[in-house]
């Protein structure tokens, strides 16, 4: 079938299969390889991209539904060379080691301050809950939001 | 400001991981068929219904394997495709090619197990060790008289603990890619930590000669020691596709496949044995260690020593005899999980504190305080405690969780609450930096200064999140005196620094940059002694005339760790180059009718010596302590009682998340490491401990409701087990 789509605000008419997930159809029919599959199960959010709005995991989410959407994923993220907000952030207070975790992290934390530029530590992490890191143990990228928000304390988290 | 460039590129979206790669035309992509039980007998497969599906389809059995169908580090003993018998559940019977991915993995599916006979499996390590299956022979490490010192003790306490498996669930699962190379022989990118490792495999399946066999790896998304050795057998079996079909193949394990067919971190069953004094001096300490091995030996016995290496905690102890068995079952081969056997330790000396704390009526942290290592102190291996820094950061530590205040505090709460009660824990460590085997302790780098200036830098070193690659070129800036922009850290590559050791045991940056460090010293020579006759000449320039006047502008460097040295038949001996310290307090509130709890607080004293990049390192120590805090108090890695893994997904494997995590207050105790490089500390594994007193938080809470009923040792504290305690006569 084909499917119509903006992705990081380029139109794309594409042919693709009816069982294609979004994200097979982001890294392989786009090429776009920033967004990840962790487990391609809807648990840990590497695939996370923005859709329409709101941060969906890509593997759960079929091409075709994504007919007509405006998609963001990490690549649309960066003005050419020069660092989002987000990015910088997450850069400067280390909120990445491997890096695996971090595209769906950003889209994550992208959505959440679209709708709440001041968010409390609480909705950080509830913003981020759905996005297993398994080498930061969360605090550094916890850190890069509310540093960039001025919502949090430095140095350690404000307890719920 | 300085920038991480390996950290802008993740950002970015730009790091390429081995399924970013643009493929080649012609490319074949794997699956593989997996067995269904832990322990059976077949005599083949059918594949007509596989190789019906398309015409790219080919199935690669062990009849397939040109050279040794063997895989191993010391002892060889796992093979790479079954043949006529499997051993565990997940054990990979057959490879699939075929032109797609998504092909590949249905044809897999078709591929049937013929004439299968069910074997009975073995699961219990204390029944494998019954039944005299055991690996190798079991090593005992001991000091002082164990049997004399106890009849001095005025308490003696024995005890049972329990420690479960850990899935490492890096986020990129394991992969690679093989070229048929027109040598003759193979290159491949690996998602390895030990690109050697996997060359030197790699040519005895293919009975190829290691020159015959290029491994590049360029980055990994996380490993945590689960691909130390188990990347191999992936790389292996897209070369053996490779050889076999003549093209380029792909293998890259989703996520189920990789949690079930890929080694995890050891469980333990272990027995102890403490006497103390009435003040609480530690006068005797004794263990013995059921290590479920799996089907294979793997790295296990490099990880027993390291877990009687650390049976005594971060204490002096002067009697000690401590025993670890390698049982073999029908489990996957357990294998490196950062700590590495270490933890497994820990928890049986912090459980046996705590049991022998209840039969003093003092609490544990009385106990503890009183047996920290002292400067000159033996341990029961022999070496001898240099500038320990047990006590230091562990009263730190205690002081920075105000310690007395909050036990008051929480005492207070749990007599005003009936349905929360609160609970806290301190575990102090020590943990002995080198490979235990001590060959291993060696590396190698390659520095080429470039006619413009720019630098390129290959080590043994991989870098996989951990930033050894970041603290590589900032060592290398400091000793050529150029700014780190100019510093390009290389992908790992077999052809550039041969003969390498897996970035494992926390070495990665003390061996690694350590050769870097030797290399550019030797560069930085060359040009002074010309920049002496031409003063005022910058860096680009010098560099210049060096090329000019025909100086070699490249130089290798080779590190092996000095000073190492034991004895197998008397376990003693210098085993580490040094040791890491530092405490954790935790602090936890238990839901008493659910049984459920929360981590509050963590405070965390950790000793980093000299940190060559201070970001990194909390990065490492707060990683490294939600990974442990998992282990003890989250991640339960099931089995069924037939051998098959019941956490096979992310939605049965509960890993840390956001909401998870206590806040973290980490401070570095800051005093140079003479001898290593830049004077710091390794830093990977040793914070991992920390997550230990997570654990003993809630049993504390636990306590605070049942102060009479016997406190239990079987990590991981779960709710289950919480609310079993809370609820039943009988404790988990």
């Amino acid at each position: 079938m084909k499917i119509t789509l903006t992705v990081n605000g380029d139109r794309y008419e594409r042919e693709c299969a009816e069982h294609h997930t979004l994200l097979r159809f982001i890294r392989e029919t786009l090429g776009l390889t920033g967004t990840k599959e962790g487990c391609g199960m809807g648990e840990c959010g590497a695939c996370t991209v923005i859709m329409n709005g709101r941060a969906v995991n890509s593997c759960m989410v079929l091409a075709a539904e994504a007919d007509g959407a405006v998609i963001q994923t990490i690549e649309g993220e960066a003005k050419g060379p020069t660092l989002s907000d987000i990015q910088a952030s997450f850069e400067r207070n280390h909120a990445v080691q491997c890096g695996f975790c971090t595209p769906g992290m950003v889209m994550s934390v992208k959505e959440l301050l679209a709708s709440d530029p001041h968010p409390s530590v609480d909705a950080i992490k509830e913003a981020v809950e759905g996005n297993f890191c398994r080498c930061t143990g969360y605090t550094q990228i916890v850190e890069a939001v509310t540093e960039l928000t001025g919502t949090g304390a430095k140095g350690g988290l404000d307890h719920v | 400001m300085k920038r991480n460039p390996e950290s802008v590129l993740n950002v970015l979206g730009k790091t390429q991981y081995l399924d970013d790669l643009p493929e080649n035309a012609g490319m074949l992509h794997a699956a593989v068929v997996l067995s269904p039980s832990a322990h059976g007998r077949f005599s083949g497969l059918d594949t007509a219904a596989a190789l019906a599906m398309d015409s790219s389809v080919r199935v690669v059995v062990a009849a397939d394997i040109p050279g040794q169908n063997e895989l191993g580090t010391a002892v060889f003993d796992e093979p790479l495709l079954a043949a006529g018998e499997w051993h565990y559940h997940g054990q990979v019977l057959a490879l699939v090619l075929a032109s797609s991915r998504s092909l590949a993995r249905k044809a897999a599916a078709r591929v049937a197990v013929q004439g299968a006979e069910q074997l009975p499996a073995v699961t219990d390590p204390r029944e494998a060790a019954a039944r005299g299956n055991i690996i190798l022979s079991p090593r005992t490490q001991r000091s002082g008289d164990v049997d004399t010192a106890f009849l001095a003790c005025d308490v003696v306490v024995s005890g049972r603990v329990e420690s479960g498996g850990q899935e490492h669930v890096y986020l990129e699962t394991q992969g690679a890619i093989a070229w048929p190379d027109d040598s003759g022989g193979v290159r491949l990118l690996s998602g390895t930590q030990s690109p050697s490792g996997v060359q030197k495999i790699v040519a005895r399946v293919l009975g190829l000669p290691m020159n015959l066999v290029e491994v590049e790896t360029r980055r990994l998304g996380g490993a945590f020691g689960g691909k130390e050795d188990q990347a191999t057998g992936w790389a292996a079996l897209a070369a053996l596709g490779a050889v076999v079909s003549g093209r380029p193949v792909k293998i890259n394990l989703n996520r189920r496949d990789d949690m079930v067919a890929t080694g995890k971190r050891h469980p333990y069953s272990s027995d102890f044995r403490i006497g103390l004094k009435k003040d609480g001096t530690i006068l005797a300490f004794e263990a013995d260690f059921y290590q479920n091995s799996g089907a294979a030996t793997d790295l296990s016995p490099a990880i027993i020593p390291r877990t009687l290496f650390h049976a005594a905690g971060a204490y002096h102890i002067p009697n000690v005899r401590v025993t670890g068995t390698m049982c073999r079952t029908n489990l996957i081969p357990f294998t490196a999980f950062r700590g590495f056997g270490g933890p497994q330790g820990f928890f049986v000396i912090e459980s046996a504190i705590d049991a022998a704390a209840r039969a003093l009526g003092i609490e544990p942290a009385d106990i503890q305080r009183r047996n920290l290592l002292s400067d000159g102190d033996e341990f029961h291996y022999g070496m001898v405690a240099e500038d320990p820094r047990a006590k230091e950061t562990m009263e730190r530590c205690l002081a920075k969780a105000d310690w007395n205040k909050l036990r008051a505090d929480i005492r207070d709460f749990n007599a005003a609450h009936a349905g929360l009660k609160r609970g806290a824990a301190a575990t102090p460590v020590c943990f002995g930096i080198s490979f235990t085997k001590i060959m291993m302790n060696q590396g190698g780098a390659l520095v080429h200064i470039y006619n413009d200036g720019s630098v390129g830098v290959s080590t043994g070193a991989v870098e996989m999140g951990q930033g050894v690659g970041r603290k590589i070129a900032l060592v290398v800036a400091d000793a050529l005196g150029i700014p780190d922009s100019k510093v390009k850290i290389e992908t790992t590559r077999t052809v550039t620094v041969a003969n390498t050791m897996p970035t494992a045991a926390s070495t990665g940056t003390d061996i690694n940059a350590m050769a870097a460090k030797i290399a550019c010293d030797q560069l930085r020579a060359r040009l002074d002694a010309l920049a002496k006759d031409r003063p005022g000449l910058d860096f680009v320039q010098l560099v210049a005339l060096a090329h000019e006047q025909r100086v070699d502008l490249s130089a290798h460097a080779f590190y092996a760790t000095p000073g190492l040295h034991y004895d197998l038949a008397t376990e003693k001996g210098k085993p580490f180059h040094y040791h890491v310290y530092g405490c954790a307090v935790v602090t936890a509130t238990l839901d008493v009718l659910r049984g459920t709890y929360q981590f509050d607080d963590a405070f965390i004293v950790h000793d980093i010596a000299h940190s060559i990049d201070p970001v990194i390192d909390r990065g490492q120590v707060e990683g490294a302590f939600a990974q442990g805090l998992g282990w003890a108090a989250l991640e339960e890695l099931a089995f069924g009682a037939d051998g098959r893994l019941l956490a096979n997904t992310l939605s049965t494997y509960k890993l840390p998340d956001a909401h998870f995590m206590p806040r973290m207050d980490v401070e570095f105790l800051e005093r140079p490491n003479p001898g290593t490089v830049a004077n710091s500390k390794a830093v990977g594994e040793p914070p991992l401990m920390y997550g230990i007193a997570g654990y003993f938080a809630v049993l504390d809470a636990l306590k605070a409701v049942h102060p009479d009923k016997p406190a239990f040792y079987d990590l991981p504290m779960t709710p289950e087990k919480a609310l079993r305690f809370l609820s039943e006569e009988d404790s988990p």
